[in-house]
């Protein structure tokens, strides 16, 4: 894991170096006094994190220096799960995350929180206790619900769905 | 002074004063113990009752909610692993794990014990101490607060991990993510979106980091355990724990007095450090991470030592030191008084009035702790995998109150993701979480020492002040490398 670890490191700063900061971290063509521009500090720390990815790259290659490099057995972590399937299975979480950020627009904050809660009891396990899991998944949401919007009046969003059928 | 104190005294000492101390500790603890609520909420939202009471029941009100704030954030992190506030993220290094072996009793405990000794000591130090520290305060410029935080940065990149390397790619990862947003002098930096020119809020990002990757390892490694309830077993702290944690305990009260006083370094920074020097100076450093009753002693005695300190800059210059002693100093304007050097010439009764009925808050805090502490042990027995989803509908409607908006919600789920590959890859969270707490001030006290100096930074190494921090930096990481050559030897 160290080499990937190294390598990762060093292409996610290199990125942020060499193509996100001159796009996105742009010098206003006047600074006050000896002020330093905006890029300055970014870059300082982009260049450092390069300099420790490729250190950290360095010493996973030599037997003797993994060990500072690499302290942590990656196996240990993962099990004897095959990898397609943890993937798989990390896919469908990222995935419900991404359906709640829409069902909200569409559904509202607590028709797509009842939802989320569901699919996250079946994708942990737990769903096989069915009634408690759905109790749960209706209760929970409506009393911070009720609870929020009346104790700190936020106003969650209602969803265009719904709105339209005049709820 | 003592006769003053002795008046004071007799004129808090009321069964009204004790009813509101009383309500706005118990209100912290559970305001604080929920994921996304926080100190600065709770005293803000308290604020407008303060207009109809009097001026030291309505500072009280609010000190009261700020001390039980700051524990209540250690309860969540111990039993969900979620820090209600970002000073507790520190907690969940050694709480969760004891709560995950059927002790979270023990951590609770030891979390109260620590939390009302570093607070007890932190009033004392306002008392007797305010203005030394006032004046030290004073004495930090750009420089200073650069190297000092350079001194933070490098402690907890040493300590929260198995790799000092690994620790500081950590800290680059949170010093970027803090750049997101405007800077000091009004540039956007990388507002890939609209939404990111105000950049990333600490509460997403804090409960992102430390919540979500939770709920994914249980989702994506699918243990049995998970189904299972954990076991109620161990509550109580031995004498023999409670005499080894002592040392830290104290040293973690003295080092969140020093950071308290110092303008906007805050609680959290004093958290890690002194988990730090704990962890650097503890018999059983090998135990720490994996649930040390030390850990917690060290980190909440420094959080909550931050509480009185934070009054010192306060109350004897007028500088409020964070949000919270910002909300504190609007309501002692309200209420006609003025902090700074003359309040203790115009109001000095009122003062004397505070600092008594801040000693007896540290009591109320002990009484209301183990009160609720039954009841909040039982949240651990929930089973990990009914309780994660559970912890994450919380976070989502939590963060969403903060700001009423989609954008801080889904910087909470990114941040989740982003965690758990930090997860995969072995790279320590709370260094990332500090310095991109930390990072802001880091960058702004670096630039105008810069602007200061006319680009020479020398300037970085020119007081004493900066020598002993910069000193103290090498010092950490010179240890840390010898301790880690001699692991990777043996």
């Amino acid at each position: 894991m160290g080499m990937t670890r190294g390598l990762l490191i060093t292409a996610l700063f290199g990125i942020v170096l060499f193509i996100l900061i001159p796009v996105y971290v742009p010098r206003p063509s006047f600074i006050p006094g000896f002020a330093p521009p905006p890029d300055m500090w970014p870059r300082t720390v982009s260049i450092i994190g390069m300099v420790l990815g490729l250190l950290l790259l360095g010493l996973s290659l030599s037997r003797k220096t993994q060990a500072i490099a690499d302290p942590e057995d990656a196996g240990a972590i993962r099990g004897d799960t095959p990898l397609p399937i943890l993937l798989m299975r990390f896919g469908w979480a990222v995935l419900a995350f991404a359906l709640f950020i829409g069902a909200v627009m569409l559904l509202g904050f607590l028709l797509a929180s009842m939802l989320l809660l569901v699919v996250m009891l079946i994708l942990t396990g737990y769903w096989q206790r069915r009634w408690v899991s759905l109790m749960v998944a209706i209760v929970l949401p409506l009393v911070l619900y009720l609870f929020f919007s009346s104790a700190l009046n936020t106003r969650f969003p209602t969803g265009s769905l719904l709105r339209a059928l005049g709820v | 002074m003592l006769n003053d104190l002795l008046i004071a005294f007799q004129a808090v000492a009321t069964f009204e004063n004790f009813l509101i101390m009383a309500a706005g500790i118990w209100g912290g603890v559970i305001i604080g113990a929920i994921p996304g609520m926080t100190g600065t909420m709770a005293v803000t939202l308290a604020l407008p009752f303060t207009f109809y009471m009097q001026p030291i029941p309505s500072i009280l009100l609010l000190v009261a909610l700020y001390k039980g704030s700051t524990y209540g954030g250690s309860v969540s992190a111990i039993l969900i692993k979620t820090p209600g506030t970002a000073s507790a993220a520190c907690t969940t290094l050694d709480g969760y794990p004891l709560a995950r072996q059927g002790k979270a009793g023990k951590a609770l405990n030891m979390a109260l014990y620590s939390s009302c000794t570093g607070d007890f000591i932190s009033n004392l130090s306002l008392i007797f101490i305010a203005a030394p520290l006032a004046l030290l305060a004073l004495r930090i410029g750009p420089p200073e607060y650069f190297m000092l935080m350079v001194f933070a940065l490098t402690t907890v990149a040493g300590v929260s991990g198995r790799s000092l390397l690994l620790g500081l790619v950590s800290a680059c990862l949170g010093l970027l993510l803090a750049t997101v947003g405007e800077d000091m002098y009004g540039s956007f930096r990388f507002d890939l979106t609209v939404d990111m020119q105000s950049g990333l809020a600490v509460a997403p990002v804090l409960i992102g980091l430390f919540a979500i990757p939770e709920l994914l390892k249980i989702v994506v490694f699918r243990n049995t355990e998970a189904q299972k309830p954990m076991q109620l077993g161990d509550n109580k702290v031995t004498r023999a724990e409670l005499r080894r944690s002592l040392k830290s305990m104290l040293k973690g009260s003295m080092i969140g007095v020093v950071m308290g006083a110092i303008p906007g370094i805050g609680p959290s920074a004093a958290a890690f450090s002194s988990y730090g020097e704990a962890q650097r100076s503890s018999k059983n450093r090998e135990n720490f991470g994996k649930g040390e009753v030390e850990g917690i002693a060290a980190s909440e005695s420094a959080n909550n030592g931050c509480c009185g300190s934070t009054m010192i800059p306060l109350l004897a210059l007028g500088v409020p030191g964070d949000v919270i002693t910002g909300v504190m100093l609007g309501a002692f304007m309200i209420h006609g008084m003025t902090p700074g050097p003359m309040l203790f010439e115009n109001n000095l009764n009122e003062v004397y009035m505070l600092f008594i009925g801040m000693l007896f808050s540290s009591v109320l805090l002990f009484g209301a702790g183990k009160a609720t502490m039954r009841f909040f042990s039982h949240i651990s027995r929930i089973p990990p995998g009914l309780m994660a989803p559970i912890v994450l509908v919380l976070c989502l409607f939590g963060i969403f109150s903060i700001s009423n908006s989609m954008y801080d919600v889904i910087v909470l789920l990114a941040m989740g993701v982003f965690g758990f590959f930090m997860f995969l890859f072995a790279i320590p969270a709370a260094p990332f979480l500090i310095a991109f707490i930390l990072g802001p001030m880091l960058e702004e006290n670096l630039r105008r020492a810069l602007a200061i100096s006319r680009g020479d930074p020398s300037i970085l190494v020119s007081s004493p002040i900066t020598w002993l921090f910069a000193s103290l930096a090498v010092f950490v990481v010179v240890i840390t490398i010898r301790q880690q050559l001699k692991k990777a030897k043996a």
